[in-house]
């Protein structure tokens, strides 16, 4: 991006940059919370879910129906990523929904949670399959449509966790965390040449579903002091952010967003 | 002798009140025998969120994994799932002696080998999770272990404590009575 774009795309200090943006995983938690800050920042947004029928559903719905009532475009989008003619389907329908894509937001996760040791090959497929292939999947899925969109601010953003660098019990994700945090990495440098920005977030502890199950696997997690716990919204002003010409200076980074937990070994009970 | 402390009813309220409260949905809507997939919405996450409510009402410790995943573990991949997730016979052999000696296998009636694995979470019920639930508390020693007294009383309706010297009631947890329950299981009927 040139001087010269970025002073179009920002009058007064607000960033004013129409956007069509697809968010994988984005009924509830924090897919949720970027998608509706997207549409609070004037963007269109397809919300994807992964199975028909369940609640899952009923909130990519109700997300939809609160993002329109904003004035916004919004699509549900139903789309397993694990599976490549599924992600196909899912990218034909936002795209022709959203009537073109400018931003990817990668933030569908599933996995089962047991030490890496005993978890059986399927397990291990699923964990892999979702996790890795199924990003990897959408990236392909997304490039073609995101060149044919007219505009020159184009973002891909990986939602990665703490568990990425940090042993968390019985959560075999953090590993395809961290492999996607290197993925990140590489196709900044690959797309970076196709005007395509790729960096990640990580969040800390947030109060979402999955913070639901790893409380069941994390003895003592409940009196970690409140002030530490990340809200969906603080990362999802980040993922905006990295989504701006005012982190142009920023390629292929995981941005931490955590409010400090990781700083210190330590801490006062 | 758990019964006489909480009743099999106080058990079923409370978990329709955990479900309740997971599924933002009116508890009344909610009957034993609801499916908590087909009628109450749940998803795989919801089942753990209702998991640790239950846990909090009860100091219990529910089984974080399906029988389905433990026999895999105990006795090698494949031998309750096929390569393509679907049930296998043994594995429904298991299952249907659990639910037979459960006196009520309600909402699993048509469990049949080849069946995908994930229409299994559809057939659990209010009455059959609150069966997991009940089996955990029915593992209270007939004395505390603390002070060797056996004076149990209830505390707010679902907290069991000793009358005696104050301990709270000691379970086993939901994952390893499974496991108990299936060794002895193949240990007689040799069905893997």
């Amino acid at each position: 991006m040139t001087p010269d774009m970025l002073k179009q795309d920002i009058g007064n200090g607000t960033i004013k940059s129409p956007r069509k943006v697809l968010v994988t995983g984005s009924s509830r938690g924090i897919g949720s919370a970027i998608a509706t800050a997207f549409a609070l920042s004037g963007a269109d947004v397809a919300i994807n879910f992964s199975k028909q029928g369940g609640r899952s559903e009923e909130q990519a719905k109700k997300l939809t129906a609160e993002i329109m009532a904003m004035g916004r475009n919004a699509v549900p989008v139903v789309g397993d990523i694990s599976k490549k003619d599924s992600v196909k389907k899912l990218f034909s329908e936002a795209v022709e929904g959203l009537g073109g894509l400018d931003v990817l937001i990668l933030n569908a996760a599933r996995a089962p949670f047991k030490p890496i040791e005993r978890l059986l090959e399927r397990e291990l497929r699923l964990l892999v399959e979702t996790n890795y292939l199924g990003n990897i999947f959408c990236v392909q899925e997304a490039l073609p449509y995101m060149e044919r969109t007219p505009g020159h601010d184009k973002h891909i953003i990986f939602i990665s966790s703490l568990g990425s660098r940090f042993y968390n019990p019985a959560y075999p994700l953090g590993s395809m965390k961290a492999a996607m945090e290197a993925v990140v990495r590489d196709l900044s440098e690959t797309l970076s040449k196709r005007g395509i920005a790729v960096n990640a977030v990580s969040g800390g502890m947030v109060r979402t579903d999955s913070f639901k199950v790893l409380r069941q696997f994390i003895d003592g997690i409940e009196r970690v002091p409140e002030a530490l716990f990340v809200d969906p919204g603080e990362i999802a002003d980040v993922v905006l952010f990295l989504c701006s010409p005012l982190s142009r200076g920023i390629r292929g980074q995981t941005i931490v967003v955590d409010r400090g937990l990781s700083n210190s070994l330590h801490r006062n009970a | 002798m758990r019964q006489a402390l909480i009743s099999d009813d106080r058990v079923i309220d409370e978990l329709k009140k955990a479900a309740a409260e997971t599924l933002t949905i009116d508890v009344a809507t909610i009957k034993a025998d609801s499916s908590l997939v087909k009628d109450l919405g749940a998803e795989s996450l919801d089942f753990l969120d209702i998991n640790y409510r239950v846990e909090q009402a009860f100091s219990i410790k529910m089984a974080r994994h399906f029988i389905i995943e433990h026999i895999e573990e105990m006795f090698g991949e494949g031998t309750a799932l096929d390569a393509d997730g679907r049930l296998t016979e043994k594995a429904v052999k298991l299952m249907k002696i659990r639910l037979d000696a459960a006196e009520d296998g309600s909402g699993f009636d048509s469990l049949e080998p080849g069946m995908d694995m994930d229409a299994l979470p559809a057939m659990i019920t209010i009455r059959s999770m609150a069966k997991g639930i009940m089996d955990i508390l029915d593992t209270l020693p007939k004395d505390c272990p603390s002070c060797g007294k056996s004076a149990w009383k209830t505390e707010n309706e679902t907290h069991i404590v000793c009358g005696a010297c104050g301990a709270e009631a000691v379970y086993k947890n939901g994952d390893d009575l499974i496991k108990e329950w299936l060794q002895k299981t193949q240990d007689e009927h040799k069905i893997i």
